[in-house]
């Protein structure tokens, strides 16, 4: 199955085939939704994840951003997909992850 | 038959024949003495919904080609040994890609800006290898006005039948020379047009490079719903790029395959007065002219000279080379350059005694130097 | 629907042999989406590349691709544009293929004014052939043929297309996709020469040696040279030396588009009109 086919009901999904972490789309969300994570088997040993879903805003900076065609946002009209507003706790999630080397710091929500 | 009867020049006949042929776009660059090339193509050709470009430099004009043609039309480019020496690495994309074109040098003095408008036939070397790397050249060397015609005619049925770039030697003599050539009408040379072989079924199942390995690319027009990818890097049977071990391997050698198998047709020569030879002369393009007038004063004193003048240099006619050169004693060589084909001849006849007579001055060879040599034998 | 980006791309070659981050990926997304808005079909677009990591670029797209020899993508796409006025071709090459080496063709691409779309990724750099100096380096910065630093002078890519006459100039950065994609759009529908410049990050090569070792410094680089075009017009002469202006620099939709010149003359050969003169031009020198 091709993972740059929408699934159903997502707002953004990834193809972690293609992920090369450059972090630049954790850097370019601004809803916190996305985290680099430790991968051992992926380039730089680290793979794209998402860790907050029910806060993207469907703004599709990340996918644009990508490189590597591994993140895809849904589209607003016509995948009947409701987007989050952007929230303050979401901005300070978004802040604490790009602050620490754009991974969600372990202790986060604990 | 060829009976159309013309008078003109080397150089014009060249342009009309590629018009002819079908050739639809030309790039040039003004250079001494194959400019008037690029003046009469540059009027014939809009005539008949063509495209004639005069581009900022040699080698601007030499991608055009290469661009047209990957895009499907039948292109050409006309230069001299300059020329040449610039356009040689896109001669070689056009060889690794197995891109169609015809290009016509018209020699001069040389090297390097040499003598422009004094004749040479100093680009023979540089013909049968202008760029790095491994390829076969198709070389045709022009030997009087009609086959600056016919011949460039040929040449463009020889690249669509090989894919790749297909040389035509004139010199400064034959492109300024002005006279009566017998050619065939344009009916003749349009029924005659062998187009590059097309690929017709689904496009997922087109390999441009996945040909036979005696055999050249298939290699479709563009925009016609077969989309492919053209690179200079060495590539798979898709024309993506690839450094497989194998792949490689056989590219290379399906490039040198699909002339060296096929040599019979590109094999093209004259045999003068050669039945009863005892001395052989071996000459080519203007030359071959001088000899022929030569050739006849000498036999009137009973001396039995012949020429054979191939007319595709390279690959040379290495068959029949041998078969002259074991039969007849005195072979001499005669080139206006410092022995460029000689080589060739030395090598395929393994004799190290054949004569030479070269001239490098810019000046045509006289039948008295010929005459002159040929008793000093 | 979700962008499809599946109809544009050869799935079979990715992922992209391009470094992680690197900004080329950035603008073949933004190439094809473009050419989505533009709806051109598949069969009528050429895409021709150079040597680099940018000459790349045309294995990954399904369309006509040509992957050139240095600096020449002008002269093979005056080829096929001249063999063919009325299909679609777009030119990707880097800053040494196109500014360097391949200089002149692009300043007579641009003099012709031909309706080729030319796309010139400036990573400052040599990026494929790791670290040599580009004519667009900054000064000062280590490359790996100038290993005591930098004396080249720079010059301003955009300047040039505009002087030497192309009627269509603009610059952004892989920063902006949005303005980006914007721009490739305009450029596009732009019946003339295009010349677009895309700023891009190549922290691997330029960065890395240059205290830019993330993908992200790099971009944040490339912002702190830029600014909008409006408001660098509002600064003195010597602020702007140290910025490069983005949008769109030049745009004349009045100059006339070479294979339509040329159309002029098929036509006087073909008998259907008198000779070209100079009173067919405004410009009489």
């Amino acid at each position: 199955m091709s993972l740059l086919k929408a699934p159903k009901n997502t707002p953004v999904w990834i193809d972690p085939t293609k992920c090369k972490a450059c972090d630049i789309c954790v850097s370019a969300c601004p809803a916190g939704v996305l985290s680099m994570r430790q991968e051992s088997t992926s380039t730089l040993g680290a793979i794209i994840d998402i860790v907050a879903l029910e806060s993207c805003i469907g703004c599709g900076e990340c996918e644009i951003h990508c490189p590597d065609f591994a993140i895809h946002v849904a589209d607003k009209k016509s995948d009947g997909v409701t987007f989050a507003k952007l929230t303050p706790e979401a901005e300070q999630r978004a802040k604490l992850i790009k602050d620490n080397n754009c991974r969600l710091p372990l202790n986060y929500g604990k | 038959m060829n009976n159309r009867e013309m008078i003109s020049s080397g150089n014009q006949l060249a342009a009309i024949a590629a018009v002819d042929a079908g050739c639809r776009y030309f790039g040039g660059y003004p250079l001494t003495p194959s400019s008037e090339i690029m003046h009469t193509i540059s009027d014939l050709l809009p005539e008949v919904g063509g495209v004639s470009m005069q581009m900022e430099d040699e080698i601007a004009s030499i991608c055009s080609v290469i661009g047209a043609s990957m895009s499907g039309k039948r292109a050409m480019t006309a230069t001299s040994g300059p020329g040449l020496s610039l356009k040689a690495e896109n001669l070689g994309l056009a060889q690794m890609a197995e891109v169609p074109l015809v290009c016509i040098d018209v020699m001069r003095g040389g090297p390097s800006t040499g003598l422009p408008t004094r004749v040479a036939q100093g680009d023979v070397s540089q013909a049968k290898h202008p760029s790095h790397g491994d390829y076969k050249s198709i070389t045709i060397c022009a030997g009087n006005l009609a086959e600056c015609y016919t011949e460039v005619v040929r040449a463009f049925n020889l690249a669509d039948r090989f894919m790749q770039p297909v040389f035509v030697l004139l010199d400064e003599t034959l492109g300024h020379m002005h006279g009566k050539a017998m050619i065939p009408t344009q009916e003749q040379t349009q029924s005659e047009i062998k187009l590059r072989k097309q690929f017709e079924g689904d496009p997922k199942e087109y390999f441009p490079y996945g040909v036979a390995q005696d055999e050249p690319a298939i290699l479709n027009t563009m925009f016609k719903g077969y989309r492919y990818h053209f690179t200079g890097l060495h590539h798979d049977k898709h024309g993506f790029p690839t450094e497989e071990i194998n792949t490689c391997k056989l590219l290379i050698e399906r490039l040198f395959n699909k002339v060296e198998k096929h040599e019979d047709e590109l094999e093209s020569y004259e045999e003068y007065m050669l039945e009863d030879a005892q001395i052989l002369i071996i000459a080519y393009g203007s030359v071959s002219l001088a000899v022929k007038e030569a050739i006849r004063h000498l036999r009137k004193e009973n001396i039995k000279v012949g020429l054979f003048r191939p007319i595709t240099l390279w690959p040379s006619p290495a068959d029949k080379i041998k078969e002259y050169t074991q039969k007849i004693d005195k072979v001499l060589c005669i080139e206006l350059n410092m022995g460029q084909y000689f080589h060739e001849i030395q090598r395929v006849s393994s004799r190290l005694d054949i004569e030479g007579l070269f001239k490098v001055n810019g000046r045509p060879i006289s039948p008295d130097e010929i005459i002159e040599k040929v008793k000093g034998l | 629907m979700a962008f499809d980006y599946e109809k544009y791309l050869r799935l079979e070659k990715m992922p992209t042999l391009w470094c992680w981050g690197c900004g080329d990926g950035v603008i073949l997304k933004a190439v094809v989406r473009a050419i989505e808005q533009m709806g051109w079909n598949q069969d009528d677009v050429c895409v021709i590349s150079g040597i680099g990591c940018s000459g790349r670029f045309s294995s990954y797209v399904d369309f006509n691709t040509i992957h050139t020899t240095h600096g020449r993508t002008v002269a093979y796409a005056t080829g096929v544009k001249m063999a063919n006025p009325d299909k679609h071709v777009i030119c990707v090459a880097g800053d040494g293929d196109a500014l360097a080496i391949g200089g002149n063709h692009t300043i007579h691409g641009c003099r012709r004014n031909i309706d080729i779309n030319m796309i010139v990724i400036n990573n400052f750099i040599y990026g494929l052939t790791n670290s040599q100096t580009s004519p667009t380096t900054p000064q000062g910065m280590w490359t790996v043929s100038q290993k005591a630093g930098n004396i080249d002078p720079t010059f301003d890519a955009c300047k040039l297309a505009i002087a030497a006459g192309s009627s269509f100039v603009g610059r952004e950065a892989v920063t902006n996709p949005k303005k980006l994609e914007k721009l490739l759009v305009k450029g596009f529908s732009h019946k003339g020469f295009s010349f677009m410049e895309v700023l891009s990050n190549c922290h691997i090569n330029l960065g890395r040696k240059n205290k830019m070792l993330t993908a992200r410094e790099n971009l944040d680089w490339i912002d702190s040279i830029t600014m909008g075009k409006m408001k660098f017009d509002k600064l003195t002469e010597s602020e702007q030396t140290n910025y490069l202006p983005t949008g769109v620099l030049k745009e004349d939709s009045e100059a006339r588009e070479y294979c339509e010149m040329y159309k002029e003359i098929q036509a006087v050969h073909q008998g259907k009109r008198a000779t070209i003169t100079q009173n067919d031009f405004e410009k009489k020198i």
